[in-house]
């Protein structure tokens, strides 16, 4: 059974030129494990997608099912949901500024468990994994913009989730962070079999994922080689 | 409480960044301490004053008075009685009978109407605090004819220690060949009474009881007994007063306190309250600024907001950071209001230039009392105040689109 399956989704906007419609019946299938790029030009519908996948945006029509399970974005316990099975990383970090790195991962854990004490316990062995143990006591503006989405990968791992939706993660970071990210994702695919779904501009990433598609027009095609 | 909501609580207040003084929360704090501080102003003084004329009322007074029944005045065998019968009764701690009668005093061209009371200054204790208030001179009244005044009355008729004056008793007048000519009599003042009620501090004269009687022609002859009660009696003193009118087979007209006093209480009861209301609405009105504050802060906060969302952080969770980061600068800012509000009572009982109308307020003293109800109903009104007014903007909170705001911010 897939891990996520989408069905024909489909979503548009009212601007005030007309309705815009982003995607046109989108269907794809992720398995668990996988690593999959979605690419596409700037206003494609990447991020709608990802974010209707992980459940942080409404679609006109069409269907999600996680593990053969359809799920509403109108559903009661969304909230926990999200919290437990879907992990986030944006293209800017989106650390809580009053929080230090290790209270950052903690987030998650803690908004689940209530247990503050073990939310840190993990968060900290995340963070030496992750190579960040020294800044764990650091603000987010103590930290370099590399840091600071290494971190905001960690927080999207505090709760192990089955799937991490990464929209443009390396959108903000020069070419040597960029990799280095790029690396950290693989290798956790790799070692704990994470599914990471990407979207990205950078078609040399893109190739490095076991599966590649490209939106347009909001319809969305395999391009894997 | 929520344990996500009370970590976030710690966080906000130590907070490196001191959030709480942020432009916008500043005129919230700002509005609460000084809407809370007035209404603290004005309760402390009324409770005051409030306390402090009951304390003179039930000081100066005794608290039960004894008429006869008819129109003329108690004999000595009726004296007798009473005395004999209240002595057996285990409220009673004292009783004192005393001759009263409105009489005019004159020094040189100065005259003022005044109430005399002849009363037994030697008895060990009478049910009118009548020595304690007594603060210059002697309340001795064994020099012949000697009497204590009212510190104003003495004032007006400039009157000082040792001076004389006329009592003058139209009600004794004689018949003469040139007309009526009212009972005369010269005074010395040996003793200035001072009890704050503007009343009897500026109508009172004290003489012995039996000079009294001689001049007034009343041998024998008694206008009234006071009775002191217990302090556990006190506040049941109209209901002891009916039940021996009864006893005594209404040979007696039995009054207490309550009765002379009871709609003046009530009227300041009621006007305490009223005052309460009005000024409430000042915290209402600077509930407004909690209304900005917060929303102001929900739009600040909106991305975090949004991140918390996402990483599953529910609205409700959310709502009850937002209500309880203002519900603890409420806290500080009433609390703070109310300290405010009892120094600036404090200080306008302790200066000088400005003192009520003693006329029309019966004390010139603006007295403080601020007690634990007060303290607490103004707490609990303004906390209930500022929480309704916080959960206004509250709602925004499930009306944010996370994917809006990832995509603004």
């Amino acid at each position: 059974m897939s891990l996520i399956r989408v069905e024909n989704l489909k979503k548009s906007y009212n601007e005030a030129s007309g309705k815009l419609e982003v995607l046109r019946g989108v269907d794809l299938e992720i398995q668990s494990g996988e690593m999959i790029a979605i690419t596409g030009e700037s206003g494609s519908g990447k991020s709608t997608l990802l974010h209707m996948m992980g459940m942080l945006d409404s679609y006109d029509s069409g269907n999600i099912y996680y593990s053969g399970k359809q799920i509403n974005v109108k559903d009661k316990d969304l909230n926990g949901f999200r919290n437990k099975r879907i992990g986030f990383v944006f293209q800017s970090h989106y650390l809580l500024e009053d929080f230090t790195a290790e209270e950052n991962v903690a987030m998650p854990k803690f908004l689940a468990t209530k247990d503050f004490k073990k939310s840190v316990i993990d968060s900290r062995k995340l963070l030496k994994t992750l190579d960040l143990e020294d800044r764990r006591l650091h603000y987010p503006n103590q930290l370099s913009g590399g840091e600071q989405q290494r971190v905001a990968v960690a927080r999207s791992l505090i709760n192990s989730p089955e799937i991490i939706f990464a929209d443009e993660p390396t959108g903000n970071l020069d070419s040597k962070h960029s990799d280095e990210l790029i690396n950290l994702l693989m290798d956790l695919n790799k070692k704990h079999g994470q599914t990471f779904v990407i979207a990205t501009h950078n078609q040399e990433i893109a190739n490095k994922m076991d599966r590649c598609f490209i939106l347009e027009n909001g319809i969305l095609k395999e391009t894997t080689k | 409480m929520n344990k996500i909501v009370l970590f976030f609580l710690k966080k906000y207040i130590s907070s490196p960044k001191r959030e709480w003084l942020r432009f916008d929360s500043v005129f919230m704090v700002i509005g609460i301490i000084i809407s809370v501080a007035t209404l603290t102003v004005a309760l402390s003084i009324f409770e005051g004053y409030e306390t402090v004329l009951k304390k003179t009322i039930l000081g100066v007074n005794s608290h039960i008075y004894i008429f006869n029944a008819s129109e003329g005045n108690l004999t000595s065998q009726d004296v007798e009685q009473i005395e004999n019968k209240l002595q057996k009764h285990e409220g009673v701690e004292n009783t004192s009978a005393l001759i009263i009668t409105p009489a005019m005093a004159a020094n040189g061209n100065r005259i003022k109407g005044s109430i005399v009371r002849g009363i037994d200054w030697e008895q060990q204790e009478l049910p009118s605090k009548y020595k304690k208030y007594v603060l210059e001179g002697s309340w001795k009244l064994d020099a012949e004819n000697s009497a204590v005044l009212g510190y104003k009355l003495a004032k007006e008729l400039d009157l000082k220690l040792g001076d004389t004056f006329k009592l003058i008793s139209p009600m004794n007048s004689k018949v003469t060949p040139m007309g009526l000519k009212p009972k005369e009599e010269t005074f010395s003042l040996v003793g200035l009474y001072r009890s704050g009620m503007y009343d009897y501090d500026s109508k009172f004269i004290f003489i012995d009881r039996n000079v009294m009687a001689e001049f007034n022609s009343m041998e024998n002859e008694f206008t009234m007994v006071e009775v002191k009660m217990k302090p556990e009696w006190i506040e049941r003193a109209d209901y002891i007063a009916y039940v021996w009118e009864h006893e005594f087979d209404y040979q007696y007209q039995i009054s207490s306190w309550i009765d002379f006093n009871s709609n003046l209480f009530a009227l300041l009861k009621m006007e305490k309250w009223v005052i309460f209301i009005i000024l409430s609405f000042l915290i209402l009105i600077a509930s407004f600024n909690v209304v900005s504050s917060v929303s102001t802060s929900i739009i600040e906060k909106r991305t975090e907001l949004g991140i918390l969302k996402a990483f599953g952080a529910s609205d409700k969770i959310l709502q009850k950071i937002f209500i309880g980061k203002t519900l603890i600068l409420a806290l500080l800012s009433v609390s703070f209001g109310q300290i405010l509000g009892v120094l600036i009572a404090e200080f306008l009982s302790w200066q000088k230039f400005f003192v009520l109308k003693g006329e029309v307020y019966f004390l010139e003293e603006i007295n403080v009392q601020f007690g634990y109800l007060s303290w607490i109903i103004i707490l609990g009104v303004s906390m209930l105040i500022v929480f309704a007014a916080a959960l206004i903007p509250l709602k925004n909170i499930s009306k944010l689109n996370i994917t809006n705001i990832i995509r603004k911010a």
